[in-house]
């Protein structure tokens, strides 16, 4: 096993022996120890079932860990209750595999709804909101019905609404599933600008080509064990 | 934007989406309402009512002959060892044909062959405004009638006795209705609140998820119970005006009306009802919300 550390930046997310097991005894992640840098990108890759998404879910608070500790923002999220975790919740923007958008609302009140949450001035959300949607080349679907829209401009609409509200921590999971390769090369460019602006980023992804010639880290699981942790150029 | 505007926007979302069950609510609400506030009006009504006649209250009591002075000071005297009284007016036999033949008006007539000492002399007694219950005035009138001398008590027994159990059942009535408010506020907001919450499930996970914190999820659940309370009292109000109006147009003048003056509740009675619709129906939305709002 390849052992990358991370920079001398400070740790955005620490877990620390994180298990998590499913009764009756379904073991869905085992003794995961890694530590990922502010502004980092970070890779979560692995076969289907390997534990990429429940170790997402456990990092947005989703779901708890069976053992271990994870911090966030030096934080342990999972101690964290009432109105200082929906602060944090505000400050992690997550994409979801299975897009989880209001299907009766619009695009646009999709993506507003999690800068609503933070009182942001109307007239940002809707300036904020329309930047997102040229950067995803979705301007004309702004009043459409998210129901209404293909998967992958479901994809991308959930992207637009992880990244909405500035979070510092943005969580992917298979964000280029249902891409071709314009869009997909459209979302990467998006998740770059946002590390660039200082986000951490980490993306769950069974697409090689989003990571194989970066020198972001990756992470490999099997069987909810970790097992590889290397750069993407040295994969 | 700050938290009320964007709890005001959600709850004018979650009203537009769900509006024919809002509606239906409100009208129920609105429909309790007006069955509680229209008996409670009446029930009023018949005290403001009762109160006039019993100012007017009188036990006659008719006696075998007319008393002379110190008769009727000890008929005083006993009098009021059973009780202080308003008054106690001695009417001779002239004096009451004196009236009668005032009363009889163009039709006095009648009275030309009459002795003027045909009708009995007898004493009015107005009770005090405390012995006015109407046990209390059966006693008074039971105990009048061992008087000596006296032949009958007379005080429209019958229509005291009526219009004293018509009120009791009215008061049965409004008890009643009031209890059917309670029931239908609280349950029909709190299983509207209910349904609106299952069919909001994804959206208010959603929410939690995206970080909105309790109070947001929370306040337009509890603002559309103060909506329902509010809307639906103030129509179930205004239906009961407009009913009280059309019941004065068209019935004022006619004989039992005219009796008494009926008004419209009270400024203060009407903020009552009001405040006692919004706090049923988000005690409503309340229950529902602890029950089943799982954040």
């Amino acid at each position: 096993m390849t052992e990358t550390t991370t920079s001398s930046r400070t740790a955005m997310i620490e877990v620390i022996k994180v298990s998590k097991s499913y009764p009756p005894n379904v073991t869905a992640l085992a003794d995961i120890s890694v530590s990922i840098a502010s502004g980092e990108v970070f890779f979560l890759i692995g076969r289907s079932g390997a534990g990429k998404t429940t170790l997402l879910k456990l990092l947005s608070n989703m779901d708890k860990p069976s053992t271990g500790l994870i911090e966030v923002a030096g934080m342990n999220i999972h101690q964290v209750t009432g109105n200082k975790l929906a602060k944090l919740r505000q400050k992690v923007g997550m994409a979801y595999q299975d897009f989880r958008l209001l299907t009766e609302r619009t695009v646009a009140e999709n993506i507003a709804i999690s800068m609503e949450v933070s009182y942001k001035k109307p007239q940002i959300i809707r300036s904020r909101v329309r930047s997102l949607l040229a950067q995803l080349q979705l301007e004309d679907k702004h009043d459409i019905l998210t129901g209404d829209l293909s998967r992958g401009e479901q994809q991308r609409v959930a992207l637009a609404r992880a990244v909405a509200n500035s979070p510092t921590l943005i969580l992917v999971d298979e964000p280029t599933g249902n891409l071709d390769a314009t869009s997909t090369a459209q979302v990467m460019e998006l998740l770059v600008r946002c590390s660039n602006s200082g986000a951490t980023i980490v993306i769950a992804t069974h697409d090689e080509t989003l990571y194989r010639h970066s020198t972001h880290r990756v992470m490999r699981l099997h069987n909810g064990k970790l097992a590889s942790l290397t750069r993407g150029n040295e994969i | 934007m700050n938290f009320w505007f964007s709890v005001f926007r959600q709850t004018g979302r979650n009203l537009r989406q769900t509006w024919t069950t809002q509606f239906m609510t409100c009208l129920t609400v609105s429909l309790s309402v007006l069955i509680f506030s229209f008996f409670y009006l009446i029930y009023l009504n018949m005290l403001n009512a009762g109160d006039k006649v019993s100012d007017d209250l009188r036990l006659v009591v008719y006696l075998e002959e007319e008393p002379g002075p110190e008769m009727q000071e000890q008929l005083r005297l006993k009098i009021t060892q059973f009780d202080q009284v308003q008054e106690i007016k001695f009417i001779s036999k002239a004096e009451a044909y004196s009236r009668f033949a005032k009363e009889l008006g163009d039709n006095r007539d009648v009275l030309t062959d009459m002795p003027t000492d045909f009708l009995p002399a007898s004493i009015e007694v107005t009770p005090l405004r405390s012995l006015r219950s109407l046990s209390q005035i059966k006693l008074f009138s039971e105990y009048l009638a061992t008087l000596p001398g006296s032949q009958k008590v007379q005080y429209g027994q019958k229509w005291v006795e009526r219009f004293y159990y018509f009120t009791q059942l009215l008061s049965i009535v409004v008890l009643l209705s009031g209890f059917l408010l309670i029931l239908t506020a609280t349950f029909m907001v709190a299983s509207t609140i209910r349904l609106t919450i299952f069919a909001r499930q994804e959206e208010l996970e959603l929410l939690k998820l995206v970080g909105a914190t309790n109070n947001y999820i929370r306040t337009p659940f509890l603002l559309e119970g103060i909506l329902l309370g509010l809307m639906g009292s103030l129509l179930g109000l205004a239906s009961l005006y407009t009913l009280f109006q059309w019941i004065l147009r068209h019935f004022s003048g006619a004989g039992f009306l005219d009796l008494f003056t009926f008004t419209f509740f009270p400024p203060e009675i009407i903020c009552t009802i009001v405040i006692l619709s919004i706090i049923l129906c988000t005690a409503g939305s309340y229950t529902s919300m602890q029950k089943f709002l799982r954040i």
